[in-house]
Parts: C-alpha cells; sequence; structure tokens
C-alpha cells in the first residue's frame, strides 16, 4: 500500500493491476469449479460406470470369437514422445473369455502373430491398447484385431478406422491425408 | 544499502509473497490438510472400509485365501490388484474387473475376505488429491497446468519461509519465551500467532515448500521427456516363455503366496504389501512393499508360470539422487508411518493454513492503519507524498 501512496501519477497498467490484483483469487477458485463436471465423467469413465468407453465403436468378428470395440475417448490421436496415439478399450465376447490368451490391435493387415501390433492389457470384460497412429495413415485404413488361442491359434478380424474412430480420420484429414 | 533499509525490503518482500493470490494459496493448504487425514475421513464415513476383525483371535487372510473368499462370492470377477494398506484399521483395497466393463476398488475384510463393499462414484480420497494436487485441470498432454499452478506455490512459500526468518530479528528466542497476548487486540494477536506458529512449523514449511517445488521440478523433467529413474524398463514375457496348452484351457500359473516366498527371498526383510496381477497372458506378476527405509517401495515381477524373476527393484538399486527424489512424495503427504505421522502433518497443514489467514488479517489491518496515518499526513502537507509513515508502520509492528 505504501508505495501506491508514494507513487505520485501510476501508470494505467499499474492501475489496473492495483485495482484488480485480488480478483485473481475469484479466477482462480473459479478454475475448480468449472471443472468439476469433467473430473467426475472422466472418473465415471475410468471406473468404467458409463461403460468400457465414450463410444462404442461396434462388434469385430475374429474367426469363431469376437470383442466390442470402443474408443476410450471419442477424440482424435493424442501427441506422445512417441508419436501420435490413439486408446482403444475391448470387451471380449462373453463365450470367448477363457478361450483366447491375447489380444492385439494394428493398422493395416499383419502378415504374422509377431507383428500382429499392440497387445491389450486388462481383462477380458475391460481391457485397453494403446495404437500408434502414424500421421500418414490412409483414411480408408482397416483397423486389424488379432487373436491367438492357448494352444497357439491364431484368428484374424478387422474394421474399418472410419468406422472404429471417426474423430481419427477427422484428425487425419487435418493432417492433411486425402480421402 | 542500509542494514535497516535492507531489513524494510525483506519486510516487504514476505509482505507481499502471497498476497494478490491469497485465497488461492489458502483454499490449496486447507485442500492439502483435508487430502492427507482424507482416507481417515473415509473411515470415519463409510463403514465398509473397517477392518472388524471377526473375532480377538483372528488371523489375516493369505493373499490366495482373499482371492479364493472373493471367486466363492463372486465368480464372474477377475481380481487385479490387492493392496494391503498401511494401517491395520483398513480394509484391503483390491480392484476388482466386473463382467459390465466396470473395474472398480472394492474393500474386503482381510480377515475374512467377505466384500464389505464397492468404492462409492464419490471417491473422497481422489477428490481432495485431485482437487490439491493440480486442481481439478485435466491432464490432456503430459502435466496438466493445474499442477504447474499449485506446485509453483512451492517457490513463494520457500521464499516466505526464508524472509519471514530474516524479518523476525532472533526468532530462536522465541522458542524459549512463547509469546501469545489475547488481550491486546486483534492485531497483535494475530501477529504473536502468526510468529509462534511460523517458528514451530520451520520444519514444516520447509518439507513442504522444497517437496511442493520437487513437483514442480518433475513436472518439467516430465514433460521435457527427461528421466532420472534408474528402475528398469520391463518388456513383456517372452513368448517362448508363456506356455502353450489346449485350447480353451489357460496356462497354469503358480500360486500368489508361493511368488510372494519366491520374492521374499530376493528381497530379504520385504514386507508384501501389494500384489498386481498380471494384464494379459504375456505380462507379469508384480509383487512389493517396503522395506527398512519406509519411505520408499520394492518390487519385483515375476514370470507368473515359473516364478521366474524377470526383474526387482530394490531399494540398493537406487541412486542417491533417488533416494532424494523419491522421498519426496511421501515427505510430502506424511502417509509413510501410520496414523501418527499424518496426523502431525494434517495438524501442521493447519497451522499453516491458519498462518496464510492470520498474516492476510495482519496485513488489512496494518495496511489499513497505515493508510490511514498516510493520509493524515497528506492531509496536513497535501503536496508531500508520505511513504515513510506506511513503511514505519510495517516495520515496527513486526520487532
Amino acid at each position: 500500500m505504501s508505495k501506491v501512496i508514494a507513487a505520485p501519477a501510476p501508470s494505467p497498467l499499474r492501475a489496473f493491476w492495483l485495482k484488480w490484483r485480488f480478483h485473481i483469487n475469484i479466477l482462480l477458485i473459479l478454475v475448480p469449479l468449472g471443472f468439476m463436471p469433467r473430473y467426475f465423467s472422466e472418473a465415471a469413465l475410468f471406473r468404467g460406470d458409463t461403460g468400457i468407453g465414450e463410444r462404442v465403436a461396434g462388434d469385430v468378428q475374429v474367426g469363431p470369437w469376437s470383442l466390442t470395440l470402443a474408443e476410450f475417448r471419442n477424440e482424435g490421436p493424442r501427441p506422445d514422445p512417441a508419436g501420435p496415439m490413439k486408446f482403444f478399450n475391448a470387451a471380449l465376447c462373453a463365450t470367448c473369455a477363457e478361450q483366447v490368451k491375447a489380444t492385439y490391435l494394428r493398422i493395416g493387415k499383419p502378415r504374422s502373430l509377431r507383428a500382429a501390433g499392440v497387445i491389450f492389457f486388462g481383462t477380458p470384460y475391460r481391457m485397453g491398447a494403446l495404437l500408434p497412429v502414424p500421421e500418414r495413415t490412409p483414411a480408408d485404413a482397416e483397423l486389424w484385431v488379432t487373436m491367438e488361442g492357448w494352444d497357439g491359434t491364431m484368428h484374424q478380424g478387422s474394421i474399418p478406422l472410419s468406422q472404429a474412430s471417426p474423430a481419427t480420420i477427422a484428425w487425419l484429414n487435418k493432417q492433411g491425408v486425402k480421402p | 544499502m542500509s542494514k535497516k533499509s535492507r531489513s524494510k525490503l525483506w519486510f516487504l518482500v514476505h509482505s507481499w509473497l502471497a498476497l494478490p493470490i491469497w485465497f488461492f494459496v489458502l483454499i490449496v493448504c486447507v485442500t492439502g490438510t483435508l487430502a492427507v487425514v482424507s482416507q481417515e475421513i473415509v473411515w470415519l464415513a463409510n463403514p465398509d472400509i473397517r477392518a472388524s476383525k471377526p473375532s480377538d483371535d483372528a488371523e489375516p487372510l493369505s493373499f490366495d485365501q482373499v482371492i479364493s473368499a472373493i471367486k466363492r462370492a463372486e465368480p464372474q470377477v477377475i481380481v487385479q490388484s490387492i493392496i494391503r494398506p498401511d494401517e491395520t484399521h483398513f480394509a484391503l483395497s483390491v480392484d476388482l474387473s466386473y463382467p459390465d466393463g466396470r473395474s472398480v476398488e472394492v474393500y474386503v475384510n482381510p480377515y475374512t475376505g467377505a466384500i464389505q463393499g464397492v468404492s462409492p462414484s464419490f471417491n473422497f480420497k481422489q477428490f481432495t488429491r485431485a482437487l490439491h494436487g493440480w486442481w481439478l485441470v485435466p491432464f490432456t498432454n503430459g502435466y496438466s497446468w493445474g499442477w504447474y499452478l499449485v506446485s509453483f506455490l512451492g517457490l513463494p512459500l520457500l521464499a516466505s519461509l526464508v524472509t519471514g526468518l530474516v524479518v523476525y530479528k532472533r526468532f530462536w528466542k522465541g522458542f524459549l519465551r512463547p509469546t501469545l497476548r489475547i488481550r491486546h487486540g486483534a492485531r497483535i494477536f494475530w501477529g504473536d500467532f502468526h510468529r509462534l506458529s511460523g517458528i514451530w512449523s520451520i520444519w514444516f514449511i520447509a518439507v513442504i515448500s522444497i517437496t511442493g517445488t520437487w513437483f514442480l521440478i518433475q513436472a518439467i523433467l516430465g514433460d521435457n521427456q527427461i528421466s532420472i529413474s534408474s528402475e528398469p524398463i520391463v518388456p513383456v514375457i517372452a513368448r517362448e516363455k508363456v506356455p502353450l496348452s489346449a485350447p480353451g484351457v489357460p496356462a497354469p500359473m503358480i500360486a500368489l503366496d508361493e511368488a510372494i516366498k519366491i520374492a521374499g527371498e530376493r528381497i530379504p526383510g520385504l514386507d508384501a504389501t501389494f500384489v498386481f496381477l498380471p494384464s494379459n497372458a504375456y505380462s507379469h506378476l508384480q509383487i512389493g512393499g517396503r522395506g527398512w527405509y519406509p519411505l520408499m517401495f520394492q518390487t519385483a515381477q515375476l514370470n507368473p508360470y515359473d516364478g521366474e524373476i524377470a526383474v526387482s527393484h530394490l531399494l540398493s538399486d537406487r541412486t542417491t539422487l533417488e533416494f532424494v527424489t523419491e522421498s519426496m512424495r511421501p515427505l510430502h503427504t506424511g502417509d509413510f508411518g501410520g496414523l501418527w505421522i499424518k496426523l502431525i502433518w494434517a495438524f501442521f497443514g493447519l497451522v499453516l493454513s491458519m498462518m496464510v489467514l492470520s498474516g492476510l488479517l495482519i496485513w488489512t489491518k496494518r495496511t489499513a492503519l497505515a493508510t490511514l496515518n498516510a493520509l493524515k499526513r497528506s492531509n496536513k502537507a497535501p503536496r508531500q507524498p508520505a511513504p515513510v509513515p506506511a513503511m514505519q508502520a510495517e516495520t515496527t509492528e513486526a520487532n
């Protein structure tokens, strides 16, 4: 305060600061209040109270088995040090939970089990895979699901990326990929 | 600069450090205090989280027995992890995966294995920690800006401590002659309170501000992909190390208690308090607990089919730097030695909150006085600026 009195004519910027500085508190308190609805919807999403993901893409038939594929978040890939990543969640069909040893996800058809893509982590009821999405992915790409049985048998199935994640297609188009 | 004007400057810095955002600082202190005892508050509010003994001589179940009891009660669920809390009055925290896709924490009685309740969708413990830790600002790409906002406060807090001790001349005398004048008006009372609680909280303010500043550094390092961790990155289990089995028959895994025994042989003195079950056919079983140093955990990751330890992360694996940096979080939260340490942390958290409030009250009263004095003088001599009385009012009050 002493400085206020000492200063003969504060500059407009300083006058503005002196007048409004305590209102920063109000702005700062509004921040968590504003984010609260989002916090609770995210908490429900992580618990699975609202299903396995924000948007269920549909069922993918994989040989005798199938899974329900969902986008964890209904949005394009997120930046990551290892390149853009998109998180998919899935649930195995009720009858195949015991049958399937591992499930993999990849853009484009894998040539072998060793190149089946990223592995799903979690339980048959709710599992997730972080899929790298190269920026030059063609918009008509297919998302391939590979499943492996306990005896080593392998089955494959696919779903168009446009169906699995329209938000990723929109993101690819924004990156300059022609449909 | 003369000694006197330098102390005036220190005083001004101390007075102004948290001021424009004092309410924000206060709420961060209060939510931090709540976060320290959040688990205890839930214990008081929700009977499901209490570990009641069915009889006086009841013994806690082993992890295998707990899983069997859960499977008997709910054959469909899959156990993902079991955590035995530090304090024995808390139920086991078990993460269960349900067929409907929910993955939730449930509270399991450590003596009977009974599922006492599912954690409510409003998780008070997580909420207070999220509010205090990152102001509820979501993490979208790296650390959230809320995290930066809160952890940045470590710096003014540290500066408040240092300038406070510089301004409070011969503060160590306050230990010998504690002064808290109650009958001399609010201004004197709050001044005494601020100084008295300040000197007794020196250690706590230092701990909180340094660890808080570490959280800021941690975020900066993390967002720039700089890692100082010696913890090995564990690849998935090699294909040939996972046995093949008949179609539809999952390959058999070793018992959990057996795995804990194996881990105990590798980590002498391991008190296994948590188990993370493999999250797919090619991932490891993780077992961990505290060792002789209560601020850090030791872990081992095993091949669940043959019990081979793929990797362990022991106290002796940590670098000296890691001993310091990994101790930061438990030192900040106070959750490393049971209830009493938490209560001490909560008490001083409350004192720190009161210091923010008393600091503000002093400032308000002193500034009002100083302004009044300044106005009086400028009325007498309208053309003369009057910075001196205000400054004097501020410094003399301090001594």
